[in-house]
């Protein structure tokens, strides 16, 4: 079973191999790219239920870890390996500008290699090459709009996003330092030698340096200013997908390796933080994408309360707020392509395109948290996972999230008044692409569904996350043997 | 498939074919009739209901190992009564010519009725919520659900609206913290396990699960300091939605304080907690909270010049009465402040009708710019005064047995200071409504409006029907009693012995049947006197002198603007708008912050500074080792 190999391997080849089949064939070279993400997600639906009872540990090449290359594909990797290739399909960049798109193509699907890399590896220098990859190509791809504003932002989040490179550079160099292994299985076993001051301060800069992509504040500066500039698709994927991917290596590395629970609470003062000012940014913005920009720093926020939470709770209640963000942001960043702007120039969008905007309204509603919608139960997850753990800095977090829903009620509802406000005169508010409608109402329809059966979805995901939080189990399916010390 | 399953399908059935037919011309018929329909299936449950035998449904989901269920008990089949006699006059009053006529000036009232039929669904799942999940999920549908009503006019009602949500969604949130501290603490939201949590808790949990649940709910009655959205936003709404949410909407808060701090909790476990460092226990804030609740938006409303504006105003001060009955504990109190919400439905629905109808014919519901309507408007003025006396609290109409009962058992259990905070709130409302009809309908005639007429019968047909109800309720208030005594029942409190006339007990008894016949006996004397002794003379109503000179339509002799000076000079001082100041200051605070938040994301710099200092730190101290 090494279907989830191909899953990193076909986009790689894929990337090099485009330029020249679009060379050869205009039509292949548009096709190609959707048609490996289709294949992508066949290839994971396939593995799915393989890996109902054990994750599949796959060692390149032959050669056994900790030596070797490794993938460990458990659900939760493979989710959002899915994800991945769904997310990119239905907000595929080039199919918005057509002139650059062998360029975009290319980058896309590095990208793809590298988000699908970081779900699926068992290393840190994996992990680590991959986020490395992920970078550049996302610079390109925000600068690929080749407007000076676009060039701007992405020149200021290359270097942040350098600085945080090396950051996580120096503390993947900690964490060799004190173990003399990258493999996270035999990290998790060596885990008590990162017990002290080092593997804490080890913990901070990798935290620091995927926080970076993971928007998690402070070092998510840049987050307003690129998605702003940048095309709305690629902010979409960058908001929805990338992000989560990158908060993906600190889940791993939070249940496997750094159990100290000053790591925990770390985590969870910074997502608290993300959650006040993201959220507070978004309710002044008058800006659409500005809003949603923000609104996703707040998100991921909730997101780092959850996974600093010990425990399979913890990692369920973050992984259902990051599917349902991953499902609904990139379709509201895509109906920002043409909505984007002033918010006073929205009224009369709701007459010109009513199925965008109830689809608008719908994802808003869900972001918000409004019962019986998914974004409810993520929400409501979280908030009894806090409480659970029945210490004042987590009823705190509570107290925060539920304040910031507030908030994000208020400004959501605004932008909901503005598009639905009548106007009379020649409207100033753009008419939605097609291709924005059909994604929103795709991702408005999985909301519905997945209300609907939320009991199966919910069992899925709980042993998803059971699984995922098991860190003994890790180790004995990549050391079936026992570990060699 | 049970009675309940058969009402929560027709009102499910009701919104799907008013959302596919809200742009035909017979939509608010078939509403109308589809609602009424709902009341008989919701009558047929009466029996079962009178008997305190909840009707359960047939549905229930098992979501994430939580239990969700659905069952008409007596609370709820009494609001559920309301809400579905609400609907149908709204949708009634809706349904024809005022429908046509707020097309014509760029309404939707096919948007109007989804909204209405929103609300009334979300509001039958939220009465008859088994668990404490089912109840929080149509909590927020409720809540949503009014907002669509609200902005449904567009324009400033959508402003007011966006003002409402805020403070909806802040008190969504605050239950949900309550259902979540619950859920922690037993792992499960039935109702059963609440009530068992409830045993062992510390004072502390306590009066936090009091603020959390009481806060949460206290937002939708509008009980003071949360009271500030209300009026603008009930006002604004069109004619008949703004009757509907004045009628019911906002008692759904109140609803939710009987179910979960009377019935579950019950009022014996505030009763013992104390108020740190003071010698008031949380029973008696809320009944003070409730007192204040009474006084101050009464004299808010008294200072109004817009006539929906002071009902709304109104709406909230008689929200006090009812949890100031409640929250006595006692058969007379309880019963009081329960009968007082079918009351307050009935007088106020009529009122807002009366007002529509004028805003229908004149275009104003501004109190400075009408008078004289009485001759024009009758039917519509008729209605205003049967209503005004029960908002009033005046014999014979229903308004006046529920206060009744309230005043006698705050001086039974001994309250007297609640007792005169209660009948000052009464003094407001008398004065304030008689400021009502006297701007809208008595003195001047304005020129304008002389070639006024009543409003269409599809208009004052509700109003005559409600009118009549606020009548019939007021003479045989028995009528009402007997679906309150299960109420009572259920909710753990002592039983009115009520009598078709009033009630009956040891200590006192009121009997409505002999108080209406003796007083109505008085007028008809009166007006046996007045018709057989005095010659009058029918004269035009524009045809007036004062002070021995003749006047002229353009001259006002008799004034509506700054309608008691005195009075407002008098109690200006005492209340500065505090509220409003308190909660603009705490917006300006939350700008400042989000200013500060928008700063951090203006530039990049600080991220990158931190970055670059990380490294650089790292690499003088990495490398000094």
């Amino acid at each position: 079973m090494n279907a989830p190999v191909l899953m990193f391997a076909l986009p790689l080849l894929t990337a090099f191999l485009l330029p020249v089949i679009d060379r050869l064939s205009g039509l292949a070279g548009r096709w190609i790219g959707p048609l490996v993400l289709v294949g992508n997600l066949l290839l994971g639906a396939l593995a799915w239920p393989h890996l109902q009872d054990a994750p599949l540990v796959l060692a390149m090449g032959g050669f056994r870890p900790p030596l070797g290359i490794v993938f460990y594909v458990d659900r939760m990797a493979m989710l959002f390996a899915m994800g991945v290739a769904l997310g990119v399909l239905l907000l595929w960049p080039a199919w918005a500008q057509d002139k650059d798109r062998v360029r975009i193509s290319t980058l896309t699907m590095v990208l793809v290699t590298a988000t699908t890399g970081l779900a699926l590896s068992g290393d840190l220098f994996n992990l680590f090459v991959c986020y490395e990859l992920a970078a550049i190509s996302s610079y390109g791809l925000a600068a690929a709009g080749g407007s000076a504003a676009a060039g701007a932002a992405t020149l200021r989040y290359m270097v942040i996003s350098s600085f945080g490179s090396a950051l996580m550079l120096i503390g993947i160099a900690l964490v060799y330092q004190a173990t003399g292994t990258l493999n996270l299985a035999q990290l998790a076993v060596l885990s008590d030698a990162l017990a002290g001051p080092q593997g804490l301060i080890a913990f901070i800069f990798i935290l620091l340096g995927a926080g970076v992509k993971a928007e998690l504040f402070p070092v998510n500066a840049w987050v307003p200013e690129v998605y702003g500039a940048a095309a709305q698709r690629v902010a979409g994927i960058l908001a929805g997908i990338v992000s989560k991917l990158a908060l993906l290596i600190i889940v791993r590395l939070l249940v496997l390796v750094f159990r100290q629970p000053e790591a925990q609470q770390i985590l969870l003062v910074l997502g608290v933080l993300g959650v006040i000012t993201g959220e507070l940014a978004a309710w002044r913005a008058q800006d659409l994408t500005r809003m949603l920009a923000c609104s996703s720093i707040g998100q991921l926020g909730v997101m780092f309360v959850a996974f600093s939470i010990p425990g399979p709770a913890g990692v369920f209640a973050g992984l259902a707020v990051a599917l349902h963000h991953m499902l609904v942001k990139p379709a509201l960043f895509l109906l920002a392509e043409r909505w984007g702007g002033a918010l006073t120039r929205l009224p009369g969008a709701a007459q010109k395109s009513p199925l965008a905007a109830a689809c608008f309204v719908l994802l808003a509603l869900s972001l918000v948290g409004i019962p019986p919608l998914p974004g409810f139960w993520a929400k409501f997850l979280v908030v009894t996972a806090a409480l659970g753990q029945g210490t004042p800095a987590y009823a705190g977090a509570v107290a925060v999230i539920l304040a910031a829903a507030v908030i994000e009620a208020s400004y959501l509802a605004r932008v909901a008044a503005h598009l639905y406000r009548r106007v009379t005169q020649p409207l100033s508010a753009n008419r939605q692409t097609r291709a924005a409608v059909t994604v929103a109402t795709c991702a408005s329809a999985a909301l519905v569904s997945a209300t609907l059966w939320l009991a199966p979805l919910g069992n899925s995901l709980q042993v998803t996350a059971a699984q995922a939080a098991d860190r003994d189990s890790y180790i004995h399916n990549v050391f079936p043997q026992g570990v060699q010390p | 498939m049970t009675p309940l399953d058969a009402l929560l399908a027709l009102s499910l059935v009701t919104l799907l074919l008013t959302l596919s037919c809200r742009h035909q011309v017979w939509c608010g018929v078939l509403t109308t009739l589809l609602y009424g329909v709902q009341l008989m299936a919701l009558l047929f449950m009466s029996t079962s209901i009178h008997y305190g035998v909840p009707v359960p449904s047939g549905v229930h989901f098992n979501v994430l190992g939580f239990e969700m269920h659905w069952a008409m008990t007596p609370l709820a089949w009494f609001f559920a009564l309301i809400t579905l006699g609400a609907a149908v006059a709204s949708s009634w009053y809706a349904s024809t010519s005022w429908g046509r006529h707020y097309a014509a000036t760029g309404g939707s009232p096919g948007l109007l009725q989804v909204a209405l039929a929103c609300n009334v669904v979300s509001m039958l799942l939220l009465l008859c919520s088994a668990d404490l999940l089912g109840l929080f999920i149509s909590w927020e549908l409720v809540s949503w659900a009014s907002f669509l009503l609200m902005a449904s006019a567009g324009g400033a009602a959508v402003r007011h609206a966006l003002h409402y949500l805020v403070y909806a969604v802040a008190g969504g949130m605050a239950v949900l913290a309550g259902i979540a501290l619950v859920y922690v603490a037993t792992g499960s939201l039935s109702f059963d396990a609440f009530v068992a949590s409830l045993s062992g808790l510390s004072a502390g949990r306590l009066w936090l699960l009091l603020l959390l649940f009481g806060g949460g709910f206290a937002v939708k009655m509008g009980l003071l300091p949360l009271h500030l959205w209300q009026a603008r936003a009930y006002a604004d709404t069109p004619g008949p939605g703004s009757a509907f949410l004045g009628a019911i909407s906002s008692r759904m808060g109140l609803f939710g304080i009987l179910l979960v701090l009377v019935q579950l909790a019950g009022l014996a476990r505030f009763a013992g907690l104390v108020l740190p460092l003071t010698p008031f226990t949380a029973l008696d804030l809320l009944a003070w909270v409730a007192a204040f609740t009474i006084i101050l938006p009464t004299f808010t409303a008294l200072r109004q010049t817009d006539a929906r504006r002071l009902l709304a105003w109104h709406g909230i001060g008689q929200g006090g009465y009812m949890l100031l009955g409640v929250v006595m504990g006692d058969a007379l109190g309880s019963a009081g402040g329960l009968m007082h919400v079918f009351n307050h439905a009935t007088y106020q629905a009529a009122l807002f009708f009366s007002v529509s109808a004028v805003v229908y014919r004149t275009g104003t519901s501004d109190l400075d710019q009408l008078g004289g309507l009485v001759t024009r408007m009758p039917i519509s003025f008729t209605a205003m005064l049967i209503g005004i006396i029960g908002l009033a609290g005046l014999p014979p109409m229903n308004g006046f047995v529920s206060k009744w009962l309230i005043y006698q058992s705050l001086i039974r259990e001994g309250h007297p200071l609640l007792f005169i905070a209660a009948v000052i709130g009464t003094l407001g409302t008398i004065l304030s409504v008689y400021k009502l009809i006297h701007n809208m309908f008595l003195g001047q005639l304005r020129v304008e409006h002389e070639h006024i007429r009543e409003a269409p019968w599809s208009m004052t047909l509700p109003m005559i029907l409600l009118s009549a109800v606020v009548f019939a309720t007021g003479y045989l208030p028995g009528l009402v009693l007997r679906w309150i005594a299960p109420v009572q029942r259920e909710l753990g409190l002592p039983v009115l012995d009520y009598t078709l006339g009033g009630y009956q007990s040891t200590a006192g008894s009121l009997d409505m049947i002999w108080v209406v016949t003796s007083m109505l006996g008085g007028f008809a004397i009166g007006a046996v006197l007045f018709y057989a002794g005095g010659r009058a003379r029918r004269v035009h109503q524009l045809d007036n002198y004062a002070g021995g000179h003749f006047l002229d339509a353009a001259t006002r002799y008799q004034y509506s603007y700054n309608f008691y000076p005195a009075l407002t000079r008098l109690a200006a001082p005492l209340y500065r708008d505090s509220f409003q100041w308190l909660e603009s200051a705490l917006v300006s605070m939350l700008q400042l912050a989000s200013a500060g938040a928008q700063g951090i994301y203006r530039s990049v710099h600080p991220s990158l500074y931190l970055l670059a200092a990380a490294v650089i730190a790292w690499l003088v101290w990495g490398g000094g080792h």
